[in-house]
């Protein structure tokens, strides 16, 4: 079927016809991005193009020197305006296989830039690509005080600790510990997030089993008649006849089916008695 | 005079689903669920309150995409429907289950539940429940607040940061306005991520105050001065409220919390799973999957499998009993923090996920209601309060940046950025790099054009629903998660084409704008920036 009939065949539109669509394996572009995930993680995923590649490894060999690994290197710029060069420490991570994206440690409130390229033999790095700088946040306290809004250290801890829950004169490596600990106890959603009740997978459970009894009870008579069971009117089908369904708990049930002729004349009683014992 | 103030926030969300091609989808009984269990409840937990003349003030935040989709007529017809069914099914459950005497009970209990639901619903509401909403915000309960646009998590939107984070922010602030008529005075940051210098975003867009997680303040800079008892300004001038940590537990620990008492009703145990399913069969899925009806019988009785019948009663008596614990709870941090705070008095900041109380702890709107009638009558040491409010009784307050932050579990961003989903951000962050390119190429768009940027910025935006990450890491619903994201950057890609190589197919556009509907005001020029 051709694209064409779709359109004209199909009300409404189904959009999906229109392109088989998968999510590319790349768009084209050279470049590699940084993402802060917590104090001491960050994500970069890259693209790198062929033609960069080849560029960089020829310029490479026309120099003497030979590629000898692709690298990440994580260049800590805090406080410098990075051009490159005068970064306050890198260090290298070696890339194996087809990666396009790695986690990488780091030190909580320091600033980031990631290269990617590669290491020579004689020990040069060329640049492929480089990602924008990020920030990952300080764990603990500021050394930072407000004049304005001075406060005695021991009132300080105070209110940190109450407003960590965990009580007053908690020191600062204690307090930080803590406040860790109070981030893994899953305090939103009951360990999840928004609108986590709908997502959320029921508890595994082990083998289990559970039995359930329910009782049907049927019958018929004609059509115009009025029948009743256990004393409760019961409407009928066109063709006279019902089906009743009941849960059915441990215990005796006497259930009297009573159908009363169109003119009151003829009445008609069956008892059926039921009796549910579970061992 | 109060001692102190207590804040309760509900933060109200779900993703955007609908889908009108098919009679019966599973995912929309997320939405149909929340109205049953958790928004009517509430809702009748404030209509009982104004009818006692009781003074409360509650935050509710409502996302922009639940409240396209309480405002969607497909949807309002839908849920109708399906009450119509819960009625129908509720009404065979108390034939059923005649003989069994405490069944029956909740099976009369659930049916009237359900014929006062569409009452409210249907009749009093005219099937849009932010009428509700907007009538306890007008009464003076309620400050409704909004949200990000499709709660699209920020903190991770680092290509075109201003541009994107701003496109959220704008269009929660925009339909919120059109739906309320007037700017929210706050916004709940979707998981209360934060990034510093997303306050200035939300300060230009007109937005008073947002809320971190505790150690967003704890660690922000400089020291604050009175913990998270007190909101702090940023430099941008947007107020920041911090959570509270002993209240959240109390709610929220799957160990001390409330809502795992043994007396509250089991969630686990519906009949949508546990009836013979020849019976219940007209009432699950139309694939014939099995699905929560939201009639459970049985209370939590313990840690294992066996359960007991569920009495309303009792469980009612434990909720009051509950509410009563935490109101002594607050006095209680009250009276400490009493004399800390100089001039000051603290507010205590308490925010929830809204679908926690009802759906998940049945007996939640309950507990709301006896919390904010104690609080009322039984005690003159607390007074409830919103941010709105609590900010105009100061002058100034302490200048603070807040730390990088966010609720989710470890605090920062891992729940939406790690093995599972971390592969969705390379396309997400294309998609906005694109929509830039395409908004600036295309200024002043009209036609045709207009609607093809337009239904770009929708894709995009639902696109970066932070539920489709959070779902690939729970790991239930993954596949239809996959399924969003694949389908909103199918139509932005083809979009992006069509603009691009000026091929506009004008069939497509239309299927692409019946198909997702939301945001019909939005202004693509927002990411011309």
């Amino acid at each position: 079927m051709s694209a064409n009939e779709t359109k004209q065949g199909s009300k409404p539109l189904k959009i999906r016809e229109k392109k088989q669509f998968r999510f590319p394996p790349g768009y084209g572009d050279n470049k590699i991005v940084l993402l802060v995930r917590d104090p001491w993680w960050m994500f970069t995923y890259w693209e790198i193009k062929r033609e960069k590649e080849e560029e960089v490894r020829n310029a490479i060999q026309s120099a003497g020197d030979t590629p000898e690994k692709s690298v990440l290197r994580v260049y800590d710029i805090t406080g410098v305006n990075f051009n490159g060069k005068n970064a306050n420490s890198f260090f290298d991570i070696e890339l194996k296989g087809l990666a396009s994206n790695w986690y990488i440690s780091v030190s909580p409130d320091r600033s980031w830039i990631v290269d990617i390229g590669i290491v020579t033999k004689k020990g040069n790095f060329h640049v492929l690509a480089r990602s924008n700088a990020v920030k990952t946040p300080r764990f603990g306290m500021s050394d930072q005080l407000d004049a304005e809004w001075m406060v005695a250290e021991e009132d300080y801890w105070k209110m940190f600790g109450l407003s960590g829950g965990f009580g007053v004169g908690k020191g600062s490596l204690e307090a930080r510990e803590l406040i860790q600990r109070r981030l893994e106890e899953q305090i939103t959603s009951g360990g999840i997030s928004s609108g986590a009740s709908f997502f959320r997978k029921p508890a595994e459970r082990k083998f289990w089993m559970w039995v359930n009894c329910e009782l049907i009870v049927y019958g018929g008579t004609e059509p115009d008649a009025t029948l009743t069971v256990q004393g409760k009117k019961i409407n009928l089908r066109p063709d006279g006849t019902f089906s009743l369904r009941f849960a059915l708990p441990d215990g005796k049930q006497v259930i009297p089916v009573e159908a009363t002729s169109h003119d009151g004349i003829d009445i008609r009683r069956v008892t059926p008695i039921v009796t549910r014992k579970t061992e | 005079m109060p001692k102190g103030y207590l804040a309760i926030v509900l933060h109200a969300h779900l993703p955007y689903v609908r889908h009108p091609d098919f009679d019966d989808f599973l995912e929309e009984d997320w939405l149909f669920e929340a109205i049953t269990e958790t928004y009517i409840p509430l809702i009748k937990v404030f209509e009982g309150l104004e009818r006692d003349k009781v003074k409360y003030r509650l935050t509710i935040s409502v996302s922009p995409t639940l409240m396209s989709m309480l405002m969607d007529p497909h949807l309002q017809g839908k849920y109708l429907k399906h009450l119509d069914s819960l009625i129908e099914l509720s009404a065979k459950e108390i034939e059923r289950t005649k003989w069994d005497g405490p069944f029956n009970q909740l099976a009369h209990m659930y049916h009237s539940n359900f014929l006062e639901a569409r009452h409210l619903f249907a009749d009093k509401y005219k099937m849009n429940l932010l009428n509700a909403f907007k009538h306890f915000q007008d009464k003076g309960g309620l400050e409704v607040i909004t949200c990000c646009a499709t709660h699209g998590f920020l903190p991770l939107m680092e290509v075109e940061r201003k541009i994107a984070v701003r496109a959220q922010v704008k269009t929660g602030v925009d339909l919120y306005e059109k739906v309320f008529g007037k700017k929210p005075l706050g916004i709940w940051l979707p998981e209360c991520g934060y990034n510093p210098g997303d306050d200035e975003i939300v300060k230009k867009e007109g937005v008073k105050y947002f809320f971190v997680d505790t150690h967003g303040i704890l660690f922000g800079t400089p020291r604050p001065r009175y913990g998270v008892f007190s909101p702090y300004l940023c430099k941008s001038g947007a107020a920041a409220f911090g959570r509270d940590t002993e209240s959240s537990k109390n709610v929220w620990s799957a160990v001390e919390g409330y809502p795992g008492d043994y007396y509250y009703r089991e969630f686990y145990r519906d009949i949508g799973f546990d009836l013979d399913y020849d019976y219940i069969r007209p009432y699950i899925n139309a694939d014939g999957t099995r699905i929560n009806t939201g009639i459970k019988y049985y209370r939590i009785t313990g840690n294992t499998n066996h359960k007991e019948a569920y009495q309303p009663d009792a469980a009612r008596d434990k909720a009051a009993f509950h509410a009563g614990n935490f109101m002594f709870n607050r006095e209680k941090q009250i009276e400490y923090l009493h004399g800390q705070m100089g001039d000051r008095l603290p507010i205590i900041v308490s925010p929830y996920d809204a679908e926690l109380f009802g759906h998940w702890w049945y007996e939640g709107p309950q507990w709301i209601d006896f919390l904010i009638r104690k609080i009322a009558y039984d005690q003159k040491n607390i007074e409830l309060t919103t941010p709105g409010d609590y900010l105009k009784l100061y002058k100034n307050y302490q200048v603070l940046t807040p730390s990088f932050s966010s609720w989710g579990y470890k605090g920062y961003s891992e729940v939406w950025l790690e093995g599972s989903n971390d592969w969705l951000y390379r396309h997400l962050h294309k998609m906005v790099e694109r929509m830039v390119e395409a908004a600036r190429e295309h200024r002043h768009a009209k036609g045709l054009l207009l609607r093809a940027l337009n239904q770009m910025a929708r894709e995009l935006l639902l696109a970066q629903s932070s539920d489709w990450a959070f779902i690939m890491k729970t790991g239930s619903h993954v596949q239809y998660a996959v399924e969003r994201m694949r389908e909103h950057s199918e139509h932005f890609m083809e979009l992006y084409d069509e603009v691009k190589e000026g091929s506009l197919d004008e069939e497509y556009i239309k299927a692409c704008e019946d198909k997702f509907n939301i945001f019909p005001d939005i202004d693509y020029s927002m990411y011309s920036a």
